[in-house]
């Protein structure tokens, strides 16, 4: 991992803005620290631990340079080319985001970034963007991001975070929906490390989905806070985690959301399915907030996991508070492994073992692919399923790694 | 004439408990054989056992499928053999489509078999062809398998996959139960359209209906995991009225005066 303070001084003269509030907000997080397994929010990732002896590797399987798309692509914390559309405005990075709090552990992983953030796309869109907007992320040195996107009413767009980079990466999404926006972000992580927060606001009518597969690196952390301000406003939030490798090498994919319904007649959709093989561990934390008079709210969260080995692990969290009583909220979660009498039956008809395997194990996580509804997009996210599949668990082998 | 199955004094079950006990049947091509039994007699069993589900283990006897002993054969190799079992709780499995599936089943056989595989567009209107000749809407073909499929519409699709694969040794594990009149008759019809001098089926069945459309040409009585009896058509009309209660033959089921495939 990075030491924060000696990073800070290498690119201290590159950062824009005010270089003492950042050393500021930098010494006040330096004084809380890392969070440790004692923050509830971090109970399942021990980050410093994580940062500290994972390896952030990563193998590039598929990129998105076949989609025609605009592209934003940092590399080492630059920015190359500046996508261009109508309807799309793009502002110079500025690290202007208000952090008046002194930091808890809780926040403290924004703090680094709003410190230490070197660049991030600032875009505006204000009618609908004709090809996706791909947000590349690649390089070997540790980085902090900060992106705001924030969509005018009515405008559309799809985002896609694809990260490639193989250090540590802090990267925050801030993303307001005005009224009747929709916004669908495909999040593709390979390599790293990465510490990723997304704070999401939705006005009225608005629509939000994101759509998330980690399927490399050794740590992805995806915290998620998403506000439904009025009513309809509807949220999306799925996530697939193809996990494996062993010991030090395994892959540790932790989504934490907090889902808040503010307004009445607002609906979230949660679904999250992990794969995982070797040492891999997966961690869901949902919590669903319900706020007084937000009544006829409808909230659902399923968690999903498919175990193939006994060295791998899965915590799954839902939570939810609800302080309306006209509300529908559900949470379901369901930790298995590979069906057997599945396996069974599509071996009587022909496949041999490890085919049938694959298929079973691509079939789950296509319960993810299948809300991506940008065809090119979601043919990558299969192509690279099926890839990772063949490669890495071409020997599932099922077998004991603990 | 060499048989296309020979199972002989064939003793099977799971660990611990015996569920088949001396078994013998014998199948020769282009002949239909019905199994009728009692709930629990083992029926279900024999069809794992001959299609190698796992855990289910063989303690004695042969089972020859066209000349190869099948029990140490992978269930994959004996579909590609000829094999086929038509479930008798077919899975759903989300995720995949009935088409994606079907290509995958056929041209993991036919590479099996060292045939070419079939390409996109061929298989497309093969399987079209079969499914229509079912009475299954196109629709069902982009669904993903089995998912909200109705009881009924999970058998057919079980003999759809039959159709498309043509074993030579079809074993369809009550396919009929859950069935409507009409689509009995479809199935029943989808299951005369494979018969043919090379092809073999039996066929597990609780109803005596079934077998009105599909001409048995043994039917074999099957209890506590052996073939008690074994007749022409007529024998299975007689189990219609008159149930298992000859067969079980303990007392104690007789006294309890229900028929036993109430
Ligand atoms: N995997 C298993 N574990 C435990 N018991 C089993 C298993 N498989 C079969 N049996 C038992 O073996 C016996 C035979 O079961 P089987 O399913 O073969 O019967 P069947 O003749 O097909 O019955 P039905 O007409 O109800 O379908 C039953 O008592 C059943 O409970
Ligand atoms: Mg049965």
């Amino acid at each position: 991992m990075l030491d924060a303070q000696s990073h800070f001084e290498q690119i201290r003269d590159t950062l824009p803005g005010d270089g003492q509030a950042r050393a500021a907000t930098l010494a006040a997080a330096e004084a809380v620290g890392l969070p440790t397994r004692r923050v509830e929010s971090w109970h399942y990732t021990d980050l410093a631990r994580l940062l500290k002896s994972g390896e952030a590797t990563g193998v590039r399987t598929v990129d998105f340079a076949g989609v025609k798309a605009l592209e934003a692509h940092f590399e080492n914390g630059l920015l190359h080319g500046e996508p261009q559309a109508e309807g799309l405005s793009v502002a110079p990075f500025s690290n202007t985001i208000a952090h008046t709090e002194a930091p808890s552990p809780d926040t403290v992983m924004a703090s680094y970034n709003h410190a230490l953030a070197q660049n991030g796309l600032t875009a505006e869109v204000s009618g609908t963007l004709a090809q996706p907007l791909v947000i590349r992320t690649s390089g070997t040195q540790p980085v902090h991001l900060a992106h705001k996107i924030s969509l005018a009413a009515g405008a559309k767009a799809v985002l896609v975070d694809d990260h490639m980079a193989t250090g540590y990466a802090n990267v925050v999404f801030d993303i307001h929906l005005g009224e009747g926006a929709e916004l669908t972000l495909l999040r593709s992580q390979q390599a790293g490390h990465q510490v990723g927060l997304s704070r999401v606001t939705l006005e009225q009518d608005a629509r939000y989905k994101s759509v998330a597969m980690i399927s490399g690196g050794t740590l992805a952390r995806h915290e998620a806070h998403v506000t439904l301000k009025a009513a309809q406003a509807h949220a999306e939030l799925h996530s697939a985690v193809l996990g494996h490798g062993l010991s030090k090498a395994a892959t540790h994919a932790d989504f934490t959301y907090v889902i808040e319904h503010q307004a009445a007649d607002t609906s979230s959709n949660t679904s999250a399915y992990n794969v995982l093989d070797g040492n891999a561990r997966g961690v869901f934390q949902g919590k669903i907030i319900v706020r007084p008079d937000a009544q006829r709210v409808d909230a659902q969260m399923q968690t999903r996991a498919m175990m193939l080995s006994e060295g791998a692990e899965m915590d799954a969290k839902p939570e939810l508070e609800i302080y309306a009583d006209d509300v529908v909220c559900a949470h379901g979660s369901a930790i298995g492994e590979l069906d057997r009498d599945a396996l069974f039956f599509l071996r009587s008809r022909g496949l041999d073992e490890a085919t049938a395997r694959q298929l079973l194990v691509a079939a789950f996580l296509e319960q993810v692919t299948t809300h991506i509804d940008d065809e090119g997009l979601s043919e990558i996210m299969r192509q690279l399923v099926d890839t990772k599949i063949n490669t890495l668990l071409g020997n599932l082998s099922g077998e004991v790694s603990s | 004439m060499s048989s296309l199955l020979d199972i002989k004094d064939l003793h099977a079950g799971i660990p611990d408990k015996p569920i088949i006990n001396g078994l013998s049947l014998s199948i020769n091509p282009g002949e239909v054989h019905a199994i009728m039994g009692p709930n629990g007699s083992g029926k279900s069993t024999l069809s794992y056992v001959l299609s190698g589900k796992e855990g289910y283990e063989v303690n004695g006897g042969e089972m020859v499928f066209d000349g190869q002993e099948l029990a140490q054969m992978s269930p994959e190799a004996r579909a590609i053999a000829g094999l086929f079992l038509a479930f008798q709780y077919p899975l759903e499995i989300p995720g995949v489509t009935n088409m994606t599936f079907l290509k995958t089943s056929l041209n993991a056989i036919r590479r099996g078999r060292g045939e070419d595989e079939m390409d996109a567009a061929s298989f497309l209107r093969l399987a079209r062809e079969k499914s229509r000749a079912l009475g299954m809407d196109d629709d069902m073909l982009r669904r993903q398998l089995n998912v909200g499929f109705s009881g009924g519409e999970k058998k057919r699709n079980e003999i759809l996959q039959m159709a498309i694969l043509e074993p030579k040794l079809a074993i369809l594990d009550e396919t009929d139960s859950g069935l409507d009149i009409d689509a009995l008759k479809t199935v029943a019809e989808g299951v005369n359209a494979l018969r043919s001098p090379e092809h073999g089926m039996l066929v597990i069945t609780h109803y005596q209906r079934l077998l009105d459309f599909i001409k048995p040409d043994v039917v074999h009585v099957m209890a506590k995991g052996q073939i008690v009896k074994s007749g022409g058509p007529e024998l299975a009309l007689e189990l219609e009225k008159s149930g298992y209660a000859e067969y079980v033959g303990g007392a104690e089921t007789a006294s309890e005066g229900s028929p036993a495939h109430a």
